[in-house]
């Protein structure tokens, strides 16, 4: 489900069903060397979340990506983004970035982190193929975690 | 001249009719045509989405096809990509929504290995059986969605979602 009124009406009511949140972590570089980088990675997080989302809609709330400046701190952010997240229903909580620097960040538990892939450039179709080939990629992750803890 | 000559009054007689019949004429085409206009609405073509897959690659087996359509929300138009499940029954073609009737998941063909001939649901183990009903026992407490699908020039086109008519 989407972080959208209509879809938080049916998560309100369906919370046993709806026990996984994914969070995506986007770093922001806005500098004149990094910000196509940037925004490719951007692009890509998001594409793939979204049809994360298509798949499984039923069963994972998706958050809008938490975005930060380039020197964040990301443990102090992982702390407080796990706070908040503690303190709901969620039983899963999965982040997805493309910042190499959270895996060093060990506040946090299921950080699936992926290499950017410039999908910008690609036509339409094969940009799908790509896209479908990630998920696969990150489907069994997550029936993983749920067979493992339920 | 002839000898049956029109009098004055029958000239004017014929011509107001004439031309009164003209206005009553003006004023009813327009209305006839507006009563019968959703009857000569072209329906076949313009709401089937024509998709890459060749009819003769169709069998028994259910295989994904992916369609696409531009989406308006609001002022942000997007292209959608939907899928769905087709497979032949005899020569009839079916397609089904793989959108499941619990909670919206993607539902896919085999993807439980304990029961390769139905369909799916990976988020709460809700299961189908080929012709969409749903099993007894598992979340869903309704039969996938159907779409209406026909052939053009010998591909599969997928038209509107209705509820299934197989069950």
């Amino acid at each position: 489900m989407h972080f959208n009124s209509k879809d938080i009406d049916l998560y309100a009511g369906q919370k046993d069903y709806v026990d996984t949140a994914v969070v995506p972590l986007i770093e922001l570089d806005l500098t004149d060397t990094g910000m196509k980088a940037s925004a490719g990675a951007s692009e890509y997080l998001q594409s793939l979340t979204v049809i994360l989302e298509k798949q499984f809609k039923g069963r994972i709330l998706l958050l809008p990506p938490i975005s930060y400046a380039r020197a964040a701190d990301r443990s102090q952010l992982g702390q407080q983004l796990k706070k908040e997240l503690s303190e709901t229903a969620f039983k899963h909580v999965f982040y997805l970035t493309t910042d190499p620097k959270w895996r060093a960040v060990e506040e946090l538990d299921n950080v699936l982190w992926l290499p950017a892939i410039p999908t910008g450039d690609m036509d339409q179709s094969f940009k799908k193929s790509v896209m479908e080939d990630q998920l696969r990629q990150v489907l069994p992750l997550f029936t993983k975690e749920w067979t493992h803890h339920s | 001249m002839s000898n049956n000559r029109v009098s004055r009054r029958q000239f004017l007689g014929y011509t107001l009719t004439g031309v009164g019949g003209f206005m009553a004429a003006g004023m009813l085409m327009p209305m006839v045509r507006f009563a019968v206009d959703p009857i000569l609405q072209q329906h076949d073509a313009g709401d089937y989405v024509l998709t890459d897959k060749a009819v003769a690659d169709i069998t028994e087996e259910p295989v994904r096809v992916d369609f696409t359509y531009e989406q308006v929300d609001a002022w942000y138009t997007s292209e959608v990509t939907n899928s769905a499940w087709v497979y032949k029954e005899g020569d009839k073609l079916i397609a089904l929504s793989p959108v499941c009737k619990h909670l919206g998941c993607t539902v896919n063909w085999g993807g439980d290995p304990e029961n390769p001939t139905q369909f799916f649901c990976p988020c709460h183990a809700g299961r189908y059986e080929k012709n969409g009903q749903n099993i007894a026992g598992t979340p869903p407490l309704g039969p996938l969605d159907e779409y209406q699908v026909q052939e053009q020039d010998g591909f599969v086109a997928i038209g509107a979602v209705r509820e299934n008519t197989l069950v």
